[in-house]
């Protein structure tokens, strides 16, 4: 067995649709990402991602970024309006986890602030376990941690919303209620199929979390990356200023250079199943692991041009190259929020009145709308707990200055 | 060149996004898995190789005047 590191665009691309590659980011985090949608593969993974796909579409996108989400932000916004000041890292997650909450099907009936405190523990603690692989502290006794609180995350917000739902889908089948009154989350989706799936209870649970954990995390980190570089940028261009906030194609540029630079995860990981030959002629054998290099490859000057290791919200890209890079992955395991999270690239051939920009942007830019700034006296913290380029901290203030 | 587009439904993941950016050449069956409407031959080669290109399962295959695959990714 051998380990190959891509650095090609081209390759890795090749990678990501080639169906003798499997999975193999998540091994050392199965505690909770065993069986989960982007651990399956082949008609196990093509099965249930055509059904959570259902719920991924630029329709549902589009009522959440302009119906739903506005109000989420104002709401879980006022209180840091009020005191002046903000920490990033943790508003993020909360923000961004009361959207995932919506969609993966954890209710939160109670509507109390203790409750959703007591979500977004463990909701911080499924996310350790995702990156366990990256864990710098004891893993063993975090894999156990992480097993105990999906138990009372279970017990608390899971089995209770399922006993919900399958209520409702009784009550569907008996034509006592239509489809339009049941809840379009993941949950309900599983339910609906979990004879199909041949899912038990262990797998539901842990492909809510898991839906929990990377709808908040990714988006909730990349929000705080997008702004620290466009509070760079503007440091360095005042011209662009102003922009931030009466230009949310720009501030959805800003998040895809972000995205580009620094992706969720640095790395891709396949293991080989079968004899195969990549583009450019990288000969492969069971059981032989690839390491696609992320950093790398997204920094290609080749691809992305001559200053392609610098921020640059106004880069031009030839067609066919996304400007975030590889950094959702591609072929059938393309991350299923990425138009969520950061919209769509607009074409000149589309209705602009239906472009979608994205959770991130539409996010950062209510930041900026209430004069959001660095804390002069509370500079960023890096997290040490993760080998991951993490902040573990980003104080900001609000206001003019 | 006039470029003829298919959908293997094997490989569709009924991600819609062809759906979403070009409604009048893509819709969905009764399966929710993505088809070729009539409205294709109107989008022009361009948008069909960009729908081929940002399908994520490369569910779309398009074919030249003498039947010959083009690959688009």
């Amino acid at each position: 067995m051998q380990t190959f590191t891509v650095t090609s665009y081209e390759m890795a691309k090749d990678c990501y649709r080639n169906k003798d590659l499997r999975q193999a980011l998540y091994d050392a985090g199965e505690v909770i990402m065993a069986d989960v949608l982007v651990n399956l593969h082949g008609d196990a993974h093509r099965n249930r991602r055509r059904l959570e796909n259902r719920l991924f579409r630029r329709d549902t996108f589009m009522f959440y970024e302009r119906e739903l989400f506005p109000e989420i932000i104002a709401d879980t916004l006022a209180p840091h309006l009020a005191a002046g000041r903000c920490e990033l890292v943790g508003f993020s997650h909360q923000l961004m986890m009361n959207l995932a909450a919506l969609t993966a099907g954890v209710d939160r009936p109670q509507g109390t602030p203790e409750e959703t405190f007591r979500l977004y523990d463990y909701l911080t603690t499924f996310i350790e376990g995702a990156t366990l692989a990256h864990y710098t502290g004891d893993r063993a006794a975090k894999a156990r941690e992480i097993e105990e609180k999906l138990d009372l995350f279970d017990a608390e917000f899971l089995s209770p919303g399922i006993a919900r739902r399958k209520a409702l889908l009784a009550r569907a089948a008996a034509g006592e209620v239509t489809d339009d009154d049941l809840p379009r989350d993941v949950l309900t989706i599983l339910l609906r199929n979990e004879d199909n799936l041949e899912l038990t209870h262990e797998m539901i649970r842990r492909e809510v979390a898991f839906y929990l954990l990377a709808g908040a995390h990714t988006s909730a980190t990349a929000f705080t990356r997008v702004m620290h570089n466009i509070f760079t940028w503007i440091a360095s261009h005042p011209e662009d200023e102003e922009r931030v906030r009466t230009d949310r194609s720009f501030v959805q540029r800003a998040t895809h250079e972000t995205i580009r630079m620094q992706p969720s995860s640095p790395i891709g990981m396949r293991w080989v199943l079968a004899d195969t030959t990549l583009r450019g002629g990288m000969q492969l054998s069971p059981g032989d692991k690839l390491v696609i290099d992320l950093l790398q490859i997204n920094r290609d000057p080749s691809v992305f041009g001559e200053d392609a290791d610098s921020f640059n919200p106004h880069r031009e890209l030839p067609e066919g190259v996304s400007p975030w890079g590889l950094s959702f992955g591609g072929g059938m395991h393309a991350c299923i929020g990425q138009d969520l999270a950061a919209g769509v690239v607009s074409f000149d051939d589309q209705d602009q009145q239906q472009h979608l920009f994205g959770l991130v942007p539409v996010a950062v830019q209510a930041m900026f709308d209430n004069g959001c700034r660095p804390d002069p006296d509370d500079p960023p913290e890096t997290d040490s707990s993760t080998t991951r380029p993490y902040f573990g901290r980003y104080p900001v203030i609000f206001g003019q200055s | 060149m006039v470029l003829r587009v298919e959908i293997d439904q094997d490989e569709c993941l009924s991600t819609g996004k062809c759906v979403a950016d070009h409604p009048v050449a893509f819709g969905f069956d009764a399966d929710d898995l993505a088809i070729v409407l009539p409205g294709a031959a109107d989008v022009g080669d361009e948008s069909l190789k960009r729908a081929a290109r940002l399908c994520p399962s490369g569910a779309i295959r398009l074919f030249g005047d003498d039947g010959s695959e083009i690959h688009v990714r």
